[in-house]
Formats: structure tokens, sequence, C-alpha cells
């Protein structure tokens, strides 16, 4: 299933040539070959409901990895995102439960706190010079905390009872939920969402000035610095959009759901780091990029519906995700060498 | 016979004859000088004593025993110790001094499995108080000087009773004052009956120490004999024979208006403080050994170090803080680490010498693809880059065309000054000559070139005007016109600069037979 990229090693030596074919072509075969297994094991597997579904909950994975994808471009790291979709998930229920916000306030206070996120990172990395990996370790904690803190454990719904004995005066208002649960043309409108910043972002960074700094600054910091890039600027700015990004996702998940669930983005740091890794192999580009992120996430989304479908419980599919995160690193080291 | 011989020693790498019959021999108690300018074989028989390359011809024999190593630990066993130049390779910076020292013991599968701490602290603190250094056995070999650390690596190699310690360079990095201090410990050491193979570029200190001198040039002994009956000049003659051309450089003219200047330029690694200047169009060279402060100087006029200091380019003054602002100044360097600091290694011809003119190439932020392949070519077709083609990946070329990149970047930009740091290090004579054309074409169109390097003769070949750097000084500014290689040798050696510049070629008329 996900398996040809990995059990391709032993077959290195003879022939070099097929390996080469399955470093291009392996995602796409993988993502081909996981739908034709499921489509043939599972009933349910092949209709509009269930394939809606798989892009419905790829949409919010892809929104966190492309984050994930700028801060990998800049040779940095960003595993705060898991809690930043948290927070933002948080932040927009408690404007539209708590204090009665309407769409505006709604939306911009989590990609502020998300912004934010991104440049406290920056700060601690690009400033202070902390490891990237260690400095978004803090974070991840911090930002989780600060989440759990505010609501003291508690999930945010319509009608939640208050410590004062009252109700929430506000709830989830119908133009918020259209984000996750809305559609245009009988198209999720998070899909289209999605598309939409998925197509932005390729183009930003393939055939912009700034998208190809972005590129160079991460390929070799010392060279990009001794050609003028400034290339602080730019590893804060990935910090920034991947913070962006992250707290979009979160606003995403939390008009899916309908309620502010704590630590609710946990489990988008393992996907989406696992979606931008297997995207570095998509068509042999050998570095990270935004289409293959894409790919990466629909490969992610497929099996684990089909996992779920196929009676998996939810904790033995953390262990596949773990071997397709390894085989997509393995992957991407052989092509460096 | 006492003492360490070497007889014969003869090895080729592929077609090139390295060493080709060279003799060497010293006795203990005395310090034996082995000079030549680089590539004249001085590793290649050190490290055949060393036991890391093995000889294709040739003995080596300890007080008359005839000896073979084939692993550094032979020749550790047999009593030579190397005190290599960058003595961090040979220290755990994480271990304290005493742990260092007795990390070869520990290596030793006979060591017992149980150590007694409190020896091996003893231990080590005698060996220190034999090399003069004061400093607590427990104390981190990261918090270390470089001073100490050289003496710490001198107290291991002493540690595994070495009789014959062979110093590669060892004051390159040193003051004045720890260079008197290592010659104190030489000394002593001597009167111990330690013998010395002493490596330095560093002339004048060489006659300070040596009580012998062998001298080689292209894989032969030249000269051999005591060191006392040499002059500092006829040593620089002996190394670098006397069929090299003086300056093949052809008259050019350059304006009269200073169009670079730095002022109190601060070089953080030696401490010392810079002051240059260049006309418009002139091609400047700085001219040092290797670890004379040359990369740090380049890497401080662009800011990439930190630096104090002020800047005057046409007539403005600046303070630079980052290379950022260097460049928009219109400063650039082509950097000595072409591909660690030079080249996207990933990317393509085209996007990396398109990275200065993306401003240009774009509009509203968007590259315009056609024009920016357009540009490309036309760069890789005016430098020659080979294959012709900006969508090759840069790392698929050949080191001079590498090079050529690194510099086409910056050309069709705003830069007025190029800081060229070795330019020619790993390229091949043909690509060679390219970048120095290049170089000159520059320097006609009214830019300013500093070019730093260690090849006396390329700057003879290059140059106008030759700054002698040493030890992170400038020291004196010459019209290379007036200098020979042998007088640039001698001056980056640490020789006086106070005679008149004719002293070379008296004495290579009165001598050149002899030399040559």
């Amino acid at each position: 299933m996900n398996q040809p990229a990995v059990s391709a090693t032993p077959s290195k030596k003879t022939a070099p040539s097929i390996l080469e074919f399955l470093y291009k072509h392996g995602t796409l075969l993988a993502i081909l070959a996981v739908i034709a297994y499921f489509g043939i094991t599972q009933d349910r597997f092949f209709t509009y409901e269930n394939f809606s579904d798989i892009l419905r909950s790829i949409s919010i994975v892809t929104l966190v990895a492309i984050g994930i994808t700028f801060s990998l471009i800049v040779d940095g790291f960003d595993l705060s995102v898991g809690s930043t979709v948290s927070l933002a998930t948080i932040a927009s229920a408690a404007a539209l439960v708590l204090y009665r916000q309407e769409i505006f306030v709604t939306l911009l206070v989590p990609l502020l706190l998300g912004v934010a996120v991104g440049l406290l990172n920056s700060l601690l990395i690009v400033k202070f010079k902390l490891p990237d990996l260690l400095a978004t370790l803090a974070t991840m904690y911090a930002i989780n905390g600060v989440q759990l803190t505010y609501t003291k454990g508690f999930s945010i719904y319509n009608d939640m009872p208050l410590p004062d004995g009252g109700t929430a005066p506000g709830k989830f208002i119908p133009s918020f939920l259209f984000i996750g649960q809305g559609e245009l043309f009988g198209v999720p409108f998070s899909v289209l969402l999605m598309l939409f910043v998925v197509i932005a972002a390729h183009l930003f960074l393939t055939y912009t000035k700034p998208g190809r700094l972005f590129y160079l600054t991460g390929e070799n910091r010392e060279a990009a610095r001794l050609s003028g890039i400034p290339v602080n600027r730019y590893r804060t700015y990935a910090y920034v959009i991947s913070g962006f990004f992250a707290a979009l996702g979160g606003i995403v998940l939390a008009s899916r759901i309908g309620t502010g669930q704590v630590s609710a983005g946990a489990s988008f740091l393992m996907d989406g780091v696992a979606a931008a890794y297997i995207g570095f192999s998509v068509f042999g580009a050998g570095k990270p990029n935004v289409i293959g992120t894409l790919f990466g996430s629909i490969l992610m989304g497929v099996l684990l519906n089909g996992l779920t479908m196929a009676n998996v419980p939810y904790y033995a599919q953390d262990i596949i995700k773990g071997a397709i995160l390894v085989g997509a690193l393995a992957l991407s080291h052989w092509q460096k060498k | 016979m006492n003492g360490l011989s070497m007889r014969g020693m003869e090895k080729s790498f592929g077609a090139v004859r390295v060493l080709d019959g060279v003799d060497f021999d010293v006795r203990p108690g005395e310090v034996h000088a082995l000079l030549g300018m680089n590539g004249a074989g001085k590793s290649t028989l050190m490290n055949m004593l060393a036991g890391a390359i093995s000889p294709d011809a040739g003995t080596i024999a300890i007080d008359g025993a005839p000896c073979a190593f084939s692993s550094p630990f032979d020749a550790k066993r047999a009593g030579i110790g190397f005190v290599v130049q960058e003595v961090d390779t040979a220290l755990f910076p994480g271990l304290s001094v005493y742990e260092n020292i007795a990390a070869d013991e520990l290596a030793r599968a006979t060591q017992r499995p149980i150590r007694s701490l409190r020896q091996e602290k003893e231990r080590a603190a005698a060996l220190l108080r034999r090399v003069g250094l004061s400093i607590p056995p427990t104390k981190l070999v990261r918090d270390c000087s470089l001073h100490e650390k050289q003496l710490i690596v001198l107290a291991k190699v002493l540690s595994s009773d070495a009789r014959y310690i062979i110093l590669d360079e060892p004051t390159a990095a040193l003051s004045e004052a720890e260079t008197k201090r290592l010659f104190a410990i030489i000394h002593e050491l001597k009167q111990q009956g330690v013998g010395f193979i002493y490596i330095s570029h560093k002339l004048k200190e060489v006659q300070e120490i040596a009580d012998r001198l062998t001298i080689l040039r292209d894989g032969r002994v030249v000269y051999h004999g005591a060191a006392g009956s040499l002059s500092l000049e006829d040593i620089v003659l002996h190394m670098t024979g006397t069929k090299r051309r003086t300056s093949a450089n052809q008259a050019r003219t350059y304006g009269g208006d200073i169009a670079f200047a730095a002022r109190g330029i601060t070089i953080d690694k030696t401490g010392t403080t810079i002051d240059l200047y260049a006309h418009r169009g002139e091609i400047v060279g700085i001219a040092g050994l290797v670890g004379a402060g040359k990369t740090e100087l380049a890497e401080s006029l662009i800011a990439h170090r930190k630096t104090a200091g002020e800047w005057e380019i046409e007539g403005r003054r600046y303070v630079f803080s980052s290379p950022y602002e260097a460049i928009a100044a219109g400063v650039c360097l082509i950097p000595e680490e072409r591909r660690k600091q030079g080249l996207f290694l990933p990317e393509s011809v085209r996007a990396n010498i398109t990275v200065r003119l993306l401003s240009r190439l774009a509009r509203w932020q968007w590259i315009k693809r056609a024009q920016e392949a357009e540009a490309a070519n036309a760069l890789v077709r005016s430098l020659g880059i080979h294959p012709p083609s900006s969508a090759t990946a840069v790392r698929h070329l050949s080191g001079g065309n590498q090079q050529k990149v690194v510099i086409g970047k910056w050309l069709n930009t705003n830069a007025r000054v190029f800081l060229f740091d070795e330019p020619t290090k790993g390229i091949d004579v043909h690509a060679k000559q390219d970048v120095f054309a290049i170089i000159r074409s520059l320097a006609d169109e009214g830019k300013t070139v500093l070019y730093f390097s260690s090849e006396c003769q390329e700057l003879l070949d290059i140059c106008d005007t030759i700054y002698v750097m040493v030890d992170g000084r400038l020291l004196a500014r010459l019209p290379a016109a007036e200098l020979t290689y042998e007088q640039l040798v001698y001056y980056c050696s640490g020789g006086e600069i106070d005679e008149p510049a004719g002293r070379f070629r008296d004495a290579v008329e009165k001598n050149g037979t002899v030399y040559s």
C-alpha cells in the first residue's frame, strides 16, 4: 500500500533506475495503490460522501502542512503548529460563544494569534539563535498550556454553562460554520479554500522574487547572506507564515466541528510534517514544495480514511503514520546522496 | 647512527612526482627546520614519518635500526610525535585537559579497565609543567586559548614518550609573546634530548629557533646545512629558485582618485586594525601567508564578520553592520570557500547567476522568466561558462566554471568594489587565465579590485599595487612593478621592508647560477 518506497530499498544495488522511477513517481503510485486497495476491500470507499469527507479532512492538514513547508524551505522547522491550531480553534470559539463577536473579529483574532506565535518563534530562533527544533518544542508546550489555561481544560460550545451560573451569550454563527461545513457549487468550501491556498502558495514560491529568495535562504544561508539577501528577514517571514497557516487551519477545524475542543490540533503536527516530507519526493523535486505537500496530505488522508473504514483503531493508525514519515525521510535522504 | 634518518624517500601521486629521493635526518636535542614553498613536498615527507602515507621507495631508521610504519600508531610507538597545525582537530573540547592527555593511553587495548583519576591528574600536571603551562588539569579544553591548546597537544605527544616531534606551523596563530614562550619551551625540551622538526613559513622565526635547515623545492632537497650560515634572502632564493619571472604585469593605468578606502577596520580573530585604500580601476593585492588574516579582512570589509570601522566609497562615507548594507553600497565578495559560501548547489546556473538581478527582472515581484533566461544566457556566453546552458545544475560544473558563476552574479549589478578572496583556489590553469581576464576588464571599466592571495606569483601577475599582510597587519603598500617574486615571498615571511627594493635583483645577478 504505502510500501513501494520502503520495500524498494533492498533492490537498490540491482536496479537503480527502478528506484529512480519509484522516487519520482512513488508517491503517486502509492496514492493510486492505496485507493485501489481500499476501493476493492471497502464497499463504501468509492462514494461521493466518502471522497468529500476525505477532502474535508485533508483541507486542514494541507493548510498546516503548507506552513511547515515554508519553515522547511528556509531550512528551519516548526513544531509549534499543532498547538497553534488548538489555540486558534479555542480563540475563534471563544470569540463567538463567550464574546458574541461577528465573523470579522472571529477570524481576525486567531489569525493574529498565529502571527504572534510565528513572531515569537522567530525571535527565539533568528534573534536569540536557539536551535529551531528546541525553540519550537518549547513554544509548542507553552502555547498548548496557554489554551488549556484559558479554557481551564473545558471545551467551548453553544449554550455552555458559565461559572457565574448563566449560559454563554453567543453561539457558532452560520457564516462561520460555512467555512468548514458549507458547500459552493457542490464542493466543500474548505476544499476550495485549500485549493486556493495551494495554488497561490505554489505560484508565489515558484514564480516570484520573494519565493526564490525563500529557497535560496534555505539552500545556503551563508551564500545567501553574502549575496545580499536579508536572510534573517526571510526566516522571520517563514515562521510567521507557518503560524498564520496553522491558525487558518485552526479556524477551519473549529468551524467543521462546531465547538472549541481543547488540544484539538495536536494530531495535525505529525500529519503535516509527514505530508511536507512526502512532498519532497513528488515528481523528484528533492526539496520542500507546495504541490508535493498537497499530494503528501492526500496520501495521508486517503490512507487514514481507509484504515478507519477497515476498523483499524486510531491508536494503531499512529504506527502507520510513523512508518510513513520514516519512509519519506529515508527517501529524501537517499535523494540527497 | 644516533638519531632519526630518512634516506632516498620517493613518492608519486598518479603521474606527479611529489618526492624525488629526499634525505632528511634529526638528531636528539636539535631543531631541524624543513622549509619550502607550498607543494614542495614537506607535508608528504612528514606524513610518511607520521605513518599516514607509505613511501614508494626509501627507508626510515631510528638509531640505526630500520623501521616501517604502516599506521600512525606504529609511528607513535616508535617515538614520533606530530603537533598538527589545526590543534583543534587533535583535542576533545568537552573533556578536561588531563582526560585529553590520557586519551591515547585509554585507546590502548592493554589498558586496565579501572583507572586512577588521581594518578592521571598528577601525571598530567607533571607533563603540563614540562611544557611550561600553569593551568589546572581539570580545566575544560574548550575554555583554553589557542596557545594553551597547542601546548596541551605537545604535552599529549610527550606523554607517549615521543623523542622526535614534528611541529607544523606552530606559530601561525600565535602572538609574538606566545611565540617567545613556545620557543623557550622548545629550548627546554631540547636540553632533555628531544629532537624537533620545525615547519614554518615565518622565516625570521625559523632563523631564531632552528639549528639546521633543509630546504625542499619540487620534491628535492636544494639546501641542507647549518641555519646560521644562510641569510634570509638566501633562504628565499633557495625556496623559490631564480627562474621565476618578476612581474609579468603589463603596465596598466588607473585613476588618480581614491575610489575605496577603509579606516580602522578591526579583525576580530587577530585583534588588529587595518587601514587601506584603492584608486578607481586599480587592482590592489593583499599578500600574506595562510593564517595571516586575509580571509578575515575580506569578510570584515563586507561586514560578514563582527567588525568596526569606517568605509568610504567614491567620496561617500559608510558604516556597515551587515553584508546587506555593504552590498547595497556596491561592495561585493567572491569568497574563498566557493561551494560553501558562494553557490546555491541544488539550483541551476540561472538561479545562481541572476540572484542580484531579480529586482530588475521582476515586475510586481513576478519574475519574468524569459528575460531571466536571456540575462543568464548572456552572462554564460560572455563568461565562457561550460556547458553553455544556464539550465544546468551548478553542482555539476567544474571548479573553474563554478567560480565564473560566483563572479558572474556581480557583473551587471551596481557593484563597484570587488573583493576576490583566493579566487584561483582549486581551478585549472585555463580557468585561471579567464578569471584574470575578467578581473582586468572589471578594473578597466573603472571598478576597484582587491585581490587576496597567498600565491605571490599570481599577485605579481594581476595586481598594480600590493599590500603585505603579516599577522593581521598591513605592513606596506608597494607598487607591483617594482617587486620581485623573491622579495614578496621574503616580505610575507616576515622579512624587513626597510631596504631599497633592488636587493633581490642584485642577489640574483650575483648568485644566479648557484640557485637555478
